[in-house]
């Protein structure tokens, strides 16, 4: 598995189909659900993952605790992970990067940054490479 | 040669991109321009901040002032030069907003300051700032100009020989000549 993450067009999805051309993309933006991508792996031996910040705003309201929610992602992410073993597969997490501005005023944004940038290193410590992408660069993270 | 030098508020990408330029010359030989996209204007904090800047670059600077035509400043500057340019956050906004020009004229601006600096062998360092790691604008205004600005910082950092973004005053190089990205 491997994370790829950066700010707000950052220039993350263009790097990852040049280097993924035959994945298969399963995105919030397109008004994909996180539970629903083992339908998307049916037919794919690499699958893209993004839009977790809206995944994860999604549930926000409906799961009041920080600490239940991030066990929710990371059974998520285990998930992914069991599914690349058992099937030989390839998995790749595009994450934003939100967690570097002004503290938020409003509690909500405030626990969508905090629950991002949890979610965020719940992933790398479960993937074998992490990718920044700034500027439309790209640089491998270290461990 | 072109540079692109960026990184958060005061992290020291302006003394950085400043050495860069004062040892392009150096090397180069030719004069040290510096284009200034800001206008000083009534305002007092904007007036502080360019003398601010003014004082620690120094002797040696011939100024340009040009809020977005970046065209018109190369046409003042002598070919085999080093320009500064600092930077491109206000350049960006005061193209959206203070200029009759769109997003896509304002990168045809870049593309065309880039290709003419290279043909005219001056060498080219901009300065940016990094604003799109915090949280999404929410508002459609600044997402436009959010995803301007990285348009053009994308088009720079890829065009550019060397790219370095500045942490604590601690420049980290993305890119330099020779370098391929992974």
């Amino acid at each position: 598995m491997q994370l790829f993450i950066g700010g707000t067009r950052a220039g993350k999805r263009g790097i990852v189909r040049q280097r993924f051309d035959a994945a298969v993309w399963h995105s919030a933006h397109a008004g994909c659900a996180l539970k629903a991508w083992p339908s998307a792996v049916e037919s794919a031996r690499c699958l893209v993952l993004e839009g977790w910040e809206r995944w994860l705003a999604a549930r926000l309201a409906d799961e009041p605790s920080d600490d239940r929610l991030r066990q929710v992602m990371s059974t998520e992410l285990d998930a992914l992970r069991e599914w690349e073993a058992r099937s030989g597969g390839e998995v790749v997490l595009v994450m934003l990067e939100m967690g570097r501005g002004i503290v938020p005023l409003s509690a909500e944004k405030r626990r969508l940054r905090d629950l991002n940038g949890w979610l965020a290193q719940d992933a790398a410590a479960r993937c074998e490479r992490a990718w920044y992408v700034w500027h439309g660069l790209l640089k491998q993270l270290s461990y | 040669m072109i540079a692109f030098v960026s990184g958060g508020a005061r992290s020291g990408k302006s003394t950085h991109a400043e050495a860069l330029a004062r040892r392009w010359q150096t090397e180069r030989g030719g004069a040290r321009y510096y284009l200034a996209t800001a206008r000083g204007g009534d305002d007092a904090e904007m007036q502080a901040r360019i003398e601010r800047h003014r004082r620690s670059r120094g002797e040696g600077w011939i100024t340009l002032e040009e809020p977005f035509d970046l065209l018109a400043a190369l046409d003042r500057v002598a070919p085999g030069s080093t320009l500064l340019l600092d930077c491109l956050t206000l350049w960006a906004s005061q193209l959206l907003y203070a200029s009759p020009l769109d997003e896509a004229q304002g990168i045809a601006i870049v593309e065309r300051t880039l290709a003419e600096a290279r043909r005219r062998n001056v060498g080219l360092v901009i300065v940016s700032n990094d604003v799109n790691e915090g949280m999404p604008p929410d508002d459609d205004e600044t997402w436009r100009y959010l995803a301007f600005l990285q348009q053009v910082h994308c088009l720079v950092a890829r065009q550019a020989d060397e790219v370095v973004q500045v942490v604590a005053g601690l420049p980290q190089s993305w890119k330099s000549q020779g370098s391929r990205q992974p």
